[in-house]
């Protein structure tokens, strides 16, 4: 039983892995080459079929933009949004989560409050606020995703500390006058950091869903820039005769979430298993002595 | 027991009080003058001061926030700047369309749930119980609105079975009704229903492992009724809990599938008033929404009291 789970895990974590891989590695290619210039219109080449034209090997779209090559230079865009955007709201949850678990009384209280007030809103329009305030733009979808992030991380950072905040070793830290940074940077840290790497790759799947949906509805990135969601948009218009228009973009996203949400449940259980033994083993050097 | 109410009902007071707050502030940072997106480009400086004192907006922040704090618990969310009407009539107008969009769905994801899930935690490892993974992986990977699309293609044109766009209202018949929802409602259950699932197997497992159990067999019952009468009602709690959690998600989530099947419902009001700034009207529909959520999230807490005793007995939720 336990064999089979151990080889369940690493099956999560290395699909996960492929896929993410494939994206990065699609990226890194967009830096140097591209079929064509993702941007260049071309009426006279327009809606052709995937495989109908040797150049254009995934079609073309409504402007005879090369589809293939509008999909590789997003993938910048869903990587940018996705990583900043969770990495962002991982600094500033954690900061808030930390300060409310190590702080008692009134500030925690306050922090803590705002998390539930923040959580409760529908994400979409919590998003939706923001760009508001910020405009269209991949600085408003940042932002946007930035912000639906902090209360999870905030959250996850506070119960983290409250709950090792007990162990033996940090309390003889504080008995030796350790000041509370020190305390969170030498001892919490250490502990927390695995659930905050596996919640970080977990998360970059949900911001990439929601930065393309915020593209998809036209209040992301803008036109003529090449974005999976604004691609699917175009498609919108003319995929009742062009059906192939929505496919490419469609899988795209889906691979790079669905990699980045295995690699997630993978790291889980890869990193948690670790601690678990790391934990246990503490507890029972404690209680031999 | 009333004790536990008392304390949910406060908490949610809480939580809708600081909501308020939050939208209050993030609307007056939103760039731009209400009066003189109300007058045009060409009013005179004094027919500006004069609506922003209409309006109440030469007042401090904390009156201004009282004030529309006040108007919102007599449901008076304002004007609409672009359609010129009051946001709550615009509202009531739309809500129909999004409440039988989500009431669909979670009828198909409480449905399907429940039986696969209960199959899956009776057959561990079974067909059903792979399913139910792939589908949750699938559920959270793939856009709503990819979905969306590819069931038009598919089940509008390919087959013609279903309507590719547009609403029609219960008062014109249900049938129409429902047939004109089920594409979108199946793309938001979509979404869903893994979750759904994995919660109903996970805690039917552990309903199966109590001691009750053991007891309700020793005492002889059939398996019928120790399924259904006993693991089921105890295994209720989580699912009940998580679909209450859907449900409120689902109401304000509804923009892209709106969008796609071009159903005139909040969701798309929404994404009017964020294309045309109309501030007014997105303040009032993220309260509205939000309220919505706030208090389904408290009925389902409430409700979850009624069937599971150790919570009304007060051993448990404090």
């Amino acid at each position: 039983m336990a064999e089979k789970k151990k080889k369940k895990r690493n099956i999560s974590f290395t699909i996960g892995a492929i896929l993410v891989i494939i994206v990065v590695v699609i990226f890194l290619i967009s830096l140097v080459y591209m079929p064509h210039d993702p941007n260049l219109m071309n009426l006279t080449h327009k809606f052709l079929k995937p495989g109908e034209d040797e150049l254009y090997r995934l079609g073309t779209d409504h402007f005879g933009r090369d589809i293939l090559s509008r999909l590789m230079f997003g993938a910048r865009h869903v990587l940018l949004v996705g990583v900043v955007s969770v990495a962002i709201g991982a600094v500033i949850g954690f900061i808030l989560g930390a300060a409310a678990g190590m702080l008692k009384g009134l500030p925690s209280q306050i922090i803590m409050r705002v998390m539930d007030g923040l959580i409760s809103f529908p994400s979409i329009l919590l998003a939706m606020m923001m760009i508001t305030i910020i405009g269209r733009g991949t600085k408003g979808s940042i932002v946007a995703v930035a912000l639906f992030m902090v209360p999870s991380f905030a959250r996850l950072v506070y119960s983290l500390v409250l709950d090792n905040k007990e162990l033996l070793f940090v309390k003889a830290a504080k008995s030796y006058g350790m000041t509370n940074r020190q305390i969170l940077f030498k001892h919490l840290i250490p502990i927390i950091l695995p659930r905050l790497i596996t919640q970080f790759t977990a998360s970059i799947g949900a911001a990439i869903i929601i930065e393309t949906s915020l593209s998809f509805l036209g209040l992301g990135v803008q036109a003529p820039n090449a974005s999976w969601g604004l691609m699917l948009a175009d498609a919108k218009k003319n995929f009742l005769v062009y059906p192939y228009l929505a496919y490419a973009p469609g899988i795209a996203i889906a691979i790079t979430v669905l990699g980045f949400n295995l690699l997630g449940d993978g790291l889980n259980e890869v990193l948690l298993n670790k601690k678990r033994e790391k934990i246990s083993f503490i507890k029972k050097r404690r209680t031999s002595k | 027991m009333s004790n536990y109410i008392f304390k949910r009902v406060r908490s949610a007071i809480a939580v809708l009080f600081v909501v308020s707050i939050i939208t209050f502030l993030i609307v007056k940072l939103i760039p731009g003058d209400p009066a003189q997106f109300i007058l045009g480009t060409d009013a005179t400086p004094q027919a500006l001061a004069d609506m922003r004192a209409a309006l109440g907006l030469d007042q401090p922040w904390y009156v201004q926030y009282f004030s529309w704090l006040k108007d919102i618990l007599h449901f008076n969310l304002g004007r609409s700047y672009i359609f010129g009407e009051q946001v709550s009539v615009l509202i009531q107008q739309r809500l129909p369309v999004t409440m039988s969009l989500t009431l669909f769905s979670m009828t198909i994801v409480v449905i399907f749930s429940v039986i696969l899930g209960i199959i899956s935690a009776i057959k561990k490892n079974s067909p059903v119980d792979y399913f139910s993974r792939i589908i949750m992986q699938l559920g959270s990977a793939l856009p709503s609105f990819w979905i969306g699309m590819l069931l038009i293609v598919y089940f509008g044109l390919r087959l013609r079975a279903f309507p590719v766009s547009g609403f029609v209202p219960a008062s014109a018949g249900w049938s129409a009704h429902i047939h004109s929802i089920v594409l979108p409602g199946t793309v938001l259950a979509i979404a869903e229903i893994g979750l759904a699932i994995r919660t109903v197997r996970t805690s039917m497992l552990g309903a199966l492992q109590e001691d009750f159990m053991d007891m309700a067999r020793v005492n002889g019952l059939r398996n019928r009724v120790i399924y259904f009468k006993y693991a089921l009602r105890s295994a209720l709690v989580a699912p009940v809990n998580v679909w209450g959690m859907q449900f409120a998600k689902l109401i304000g989530g509804t923009a892209v599938v709106e969008t796609v099947f071009a159903l005139p419902g909040l969701g798309r009001l929404v994404v009017v008033a964020v294309e045309q700034r109309d501030v007014v009207l997105l303040q009032g529909i993220v309260m509205f929404v939000t309220i919505l959520v706030i208090l389904i999230t408290l009925a389902v807490d409430i409700g979850i009291m009624f069937i599971n005793p150790r919570i009304r007995l007060g051993t448990q939720g404090e």
